[in-house]
């Protein structure tokens, strides 16, 4: 049998990979879906954890916004990347400088 | 009906002056926002309406009070009403002071509003005439308005900072209406001059405020009257110390500074002189006065209303109202009465040798109002109030009149200076007949032709000024002895201010005469009346000089060239002059002092009407040498004044009918540094210029270079380069990589989790003869457990307690040890996560420090263990 240990451990691994996918990449979509790992880490974590304490599905709850908050957030964020392309020419984050200096 | 109407709005509670302050406040506020909008016709009938209804209102008050007043005999009745409470501070003696936004009407404050509001629809009814073509029509209107209503709120006031409200307000009018025509450079220059000179005022004004909550721990004024007894204590710290300043000693290297005594005066005298300062600046008196004849850019309605009926009578208003304060300080009335009389004498002689016909007027106000200082300042407060309404009544007709002239000069002369020049004027009787005859009526009054009301109201100051002497009103409070003991005024006071009045009433005569002659007598000189060659594209009345494209134009006009006759003003113009000018002939019969004997206790009807007002002070005014060989005075003074009025007169008509002028130009060549210097105003705005205006300027440069020399080049730049510094730093890490800016966050994140997730045992210990209390510090999902066990660690029953379970509850831990004792505790805390830690301490109680108190029990008695330590 599968136990929630595992499924926390996958989620925990998951996020891990999300978390360094967003820091070491430097194309904007990847950069995007790295967050869109971590999120679904997460959303593993929440319906694990439901499982093991279903009272309420507070868990299940949960998943069901972060769903809806990650939808909205790939589309402002995919608008943003079109917006930045249509300026610099480029996908890549280092080239987002307009601020410095 | 009147019955009716006092249950409607009973004494305590009488909200018939909310309408009276109300309504010019809406007709501001309408006129104000909307006005421009609404045209002009609206905004006449809304300013003419509010004045008209405040007037009624005003009057019917009035006949309330006069029913209440008659029903209460001789009590000192009030109507009035509370608004809401303002605001509390701390008295002297820490009693709390309320201040509240009272107003009330009594006999004083009764008059004064029905003047303001009279005059004031008069005034507002010419004005809609005089200002026809402005474009500031509606601006002009709401302005007017909002003075009405802080003319109201100053004299309804039942407290000083309400009354200070209102003094500010009518400053603020006052300034906006003399910079009316704010785009010639020299009215704004008048305007803030005027401000300037108010707030030196203003100054006093607070500073006897501040005073007054010391002393008497009231602002209201039953509440000053009531603790008034302590302005005059001659007790040491409750004097004013004027040096050393505040009290206290030089020493050292500045005990030359020190006095053999200190100089001190009683709070009276202080508060007296603030007072006074206030009304120096508000009533234009030496050494504020310069403002006024300046302030005659503004609007002739408005030098009728604000600075000459109204506003400049504030300070008159004032002493009257507080006249109770101002009794118990002789110093204070001297120096009023000095004043006063040195002001009514110094603008006279100005008034001599202008030629501006508004010039002369401001003058001749700076003069009168003069008059009432000294007449309150001799205590003679009915007559000096008397004189206010007088010279409202005179002094309003003569700037309308003087308007009704500048609007007919106005047709040809757009020159602001030149069509206010009597020496193009002349011979006007014939073209103005109402203007002349008004013009006419105020002159004769202001002169004191007999019977007239300039004639009683001067007359009774001048008798006063001669036979009264205040004494010091401080025998009410402290008995007639001690009160014997303090300064008191000479005997000759009484005569000299007789013989400055005097002679003022000499040069009054001269040079009302004067202005009278040349405005209205001989040839007209402005232009060649005759039919005109070119027919003017302008209508006759034209705007008054402030739109720019037609000043230019007008300038170029020749003069030379013939001009239709001086017209009459219309009927808004003269209806007011005619019932101002009934009024400055027959209103000295409100009060004919001279005539008291057909009236009943010998009180004419304003003085028996305004008694109980002054009665708190009038204990402290004595007549010399005795009220019955003063009485007989009275009829030789009054002929001694009716000579000044000869004098004056036939000097002017001989000097200006009989000769046409040649003796006064003849006078004019051979002293011509004297006509010189009276034409320059005696050179005080110079003085001034030089002495108050460098000084400052002299104080602000070193302030600049001061500002630049350090602050700026020093301080600012060593803070600038601070920053700079800082940046360079914190610049590197913003290098602009999100990853970089991510990774920080990471590790921030995992620092944060690693804070949570370890547990910490931390506790605080308080101790209290031998207990001691542990209390462990809270944390996320914590148990706690103790373990205490006695140092030696022999006690097993102690040891066993430690084998409790965790608990989230058990926070706290008591521990009893005795002296001399100690004992290791220990915290053990289990977190959500299941990691543990723990904290050890040791208690350790000090031994008693004296055995042998230790077995009295020195717990039991703290006091002798505090003696021994």
């Amino acid at each position: 049998m599968i136990t929630t240990n595992s499924y926390v451990l996958l989620s925990a691994i998951l996020f891990t990979i999300g978390g360094i996918g967003f820091l070491v990449r430097r194309n904007v979509i990847v950069t995007l879906m790295s967050i869109e790992i971590m999120l679904n880490a997460v959303n593993l974590a929440f319906v694990a954890f439901n499982r093991a304490a279903p009272k309420g599905h507070t868990g299940q709850m949960f998943a069901f916004f972060l769903i809806a908050a990650e939808a909205a957030e790939v589309a402002v964020g995919l608008a943003i990347v079109i917006a930045m392309f249509r300026l610099r020419r480029s996908v890549r984050t280092d080239e987002a400088d307009l601020l410095k200096n | 009906m009147l019955k009716f109407l006092t249950t409607l709005f009973p004494a305590g509670d009488f909200t018939l002056l909310a309408v009276i302050l109300g309504m010019p406040l809406l007709g501001a506020i309408v006129n104000g926002i909307w006005g421009k909008r609404l045209g002009k016709q609206a905004v006449k009938t809304m300013a003419l309406s509010v004045m008209g209804i405040a007037f009624a209102a005003s009057a019917l008050t009035f006949l309330l009070l006069d029913r209440e007043a008659s029903h209460h005999a001789p009590e000192h009745v009030k109507l009035s009403w509370l608004a809401w409470k303002w605001m509390s501070t701390t008295g002297g003696r820490g009693a709390s002071v309320p201040i509240e936004l009272k107003f009330s009407v009594d006999a004083l404050s009764g008059v004064m509003m029905l003047v303001i509001t009279g005059i004031g629809f008069l005034i507002h009814l010419y004005a809609t005439a005089y200002m026809e073509k402005d474009p500031g029509f509606h601006r002009f209107f709401a302005y007017l308005n909002l003075f009405v209503f802080s003319m109201l709120v100053l004299v309804l006031a039942d407290n000083l900072p309400v009354l200070f409200v209102g003094w500010e307000g009518v400053g603020l009018c006052s300034y906006l209406l003399i910079g009316f025509w704010y785009k010639n450079e020299a009215n704004a220059t008048a305007g803030k001059k005027a401000f300037i000179a108010n707030r030196v005022g203003d100054f006093g004004l607070l500073c006897a405020m501040f005073l007054l909550v010391q002393y008497t721990g009231a602002l209201d004024w039953n509440g000053i009257e009531n603790g008034a007894g302590s302005l005059v204590s001659q007790a040491d710290p409750m004097q004013v110390h004027l040096w050393p300043i505040g009290g206290g000693q030089f020493q050292g290297a500045l005990s030359f500074l020190q006095p053999k005594t200190p100089l001190m005066i009683t709070g009276a005298t202080a508060v007296g002189l603030m007072l006074f300062l206030g009304c120096t600046g508000k009533s234009a008196q030496v050494p504020l006065y310069v403002w006024l004849p300046d302030a005659m850019a503004g609007p002739t309605p408005v030098s009728a209303l604000i600075h000459a009926a109204t506003m400049v009578t504030a300070g008159i208003y004032l002493v009257c109202r507080l006249s109770f304060v101002f009794v118990l300080s002789p110093f204070t009335m001297a120096v009023i009465a000095f004043t006063g009389a040195f002001t009514a004498l110094f603008a006279a002689t100005i008034a001599l040798v202008q030629n501006d016909l508004k010039k002369v007027l401001a003058y001749s106000t700076v003069s009168q109002l003069g008059y009432m200082f000294l007449g309150v300042g001799v205590g003679a407060f009915s007559a000096g109030f008397f004189h206010v309404l007088t010279h409202a009544f005179f002094k309003a007709c003569l700037f309308l009149g003087a308007g009704s002239v500048i609007h007919a000069m106005h047709a040809r002369i757009h020159d602001d200076v030149k069509s206010q020049d009597m020496r193009y004027m002349g011979g006007l009787r014939k073209y103005m007949p109402y203007t002349f005859w008004t013009f006419g009526a105020a002159t004769i009054a202001i002169i004191g032709f007999p019977l007239t009301s300039g004639f009683f109201s001067k007359d009774e100051i001048l008798f006063k000024a001669f036979v009264n002497h205040p004494v010091n009103g401080a025998a009410t409070h402290m008995g007639a002895t001690a009160a014997a003991k303090l300064w008191q005024q000479p005997a000759w006071i009484g005569p000299v201010l007789w013989a400055m009045g005097f002679t003022t009433a000499v040069l009054t005569a001269f040079y009302m005469s004067r202005a009278f002659i040349l405005t209205f007598f001989g040839d007209f000189k402005g232009w060649t009346i005759g039919k005109p060659s070119v027919p003017s594209h302008h209508d006759a009345h034209d705007a008054h000089g402030d739109d720019d494209d037609d000043e230019e134009h007008h300038h170029a006009e020749d003069l030379k060239k013939p001009g239709l006759a001086p017209h009459e003003s219309p009927w808004q113009m003269t209806v007011p002059l005619m019932i101002l000018g009934t009024l400055s002939l027959a209103g000295g019969f409100l009060n004919p002092a001279l005539f008291a004997g057909m009236f009943k206790d010998h009180k004419p009807p304003m003085d028996h009407w305004l008694e109980p007002v002054f009665e708190e002070a009038s204990k402290a005014i004595q007549v010399l040498p005795s009220a019955e060989a003063a009485h007989h005075k009275e009829w030789p003074l009054t002929g001694a004044a009716f000579v000044a009025f000869l004098i004056g007169t036939a000097t002017a008509y001989y000097f200006y009918i009989t000769s046409k002028g040649a003796p006064a130009k003849d006078m004019a060549g051979r002293a011509p540094w004297l006509h010189k210097l009276l034409l320059d105003k005696w050179r005080v705005d110079e003085l001034y210029e030089a002495t108050v205006w460098n000084g400052t300027d002299a104080l602000a440069d070193t302030a600049i270079s001061a500002d630049q020399g350090f602050f700026d080049a020093i301080l600012g730049r060593l803070t600038a380069l601070l920053a700079a510094a800082f940046g360079t730093l914190l610049r590197v890490v913003q290098n602009g990589v999100v990853h970089v800016y991510a990774g920080a966050m990471a590790v921030g994140v995992v620092f944060i989790g690693w804070f949570v997730v370890v547990p910490r045992a931390d506790f605080v210990v308080q101790e209290q003869n031998g207990e001691y209390l542990l209390e462990a510090a809270p944390g996320m999902g914590y148990a706690y457990r103790w373990i205490s066990e006695p140092a030696n660690a022999k006690d097993a029953k102690d040891a066993k307690a430690g084998e409790e379970k965790f608990s989230p509850t058990s926070t706290q831990l008591k521990v009893h040890l005795d002296p001399d004792k100690s004992q290791t505790v220990r915290l053990e805390v289990k977190n959500a996560f299941g990691l543990g830690a723990s904290r050890n301490v040791t208690l350790t109680r000090p031994p008693a420090e004296k055995p042998a108190l230790e077995k009295l029990g020195a717990a039991d008695l703290p006091t002798m263990k505090l003696g021994n330590n």
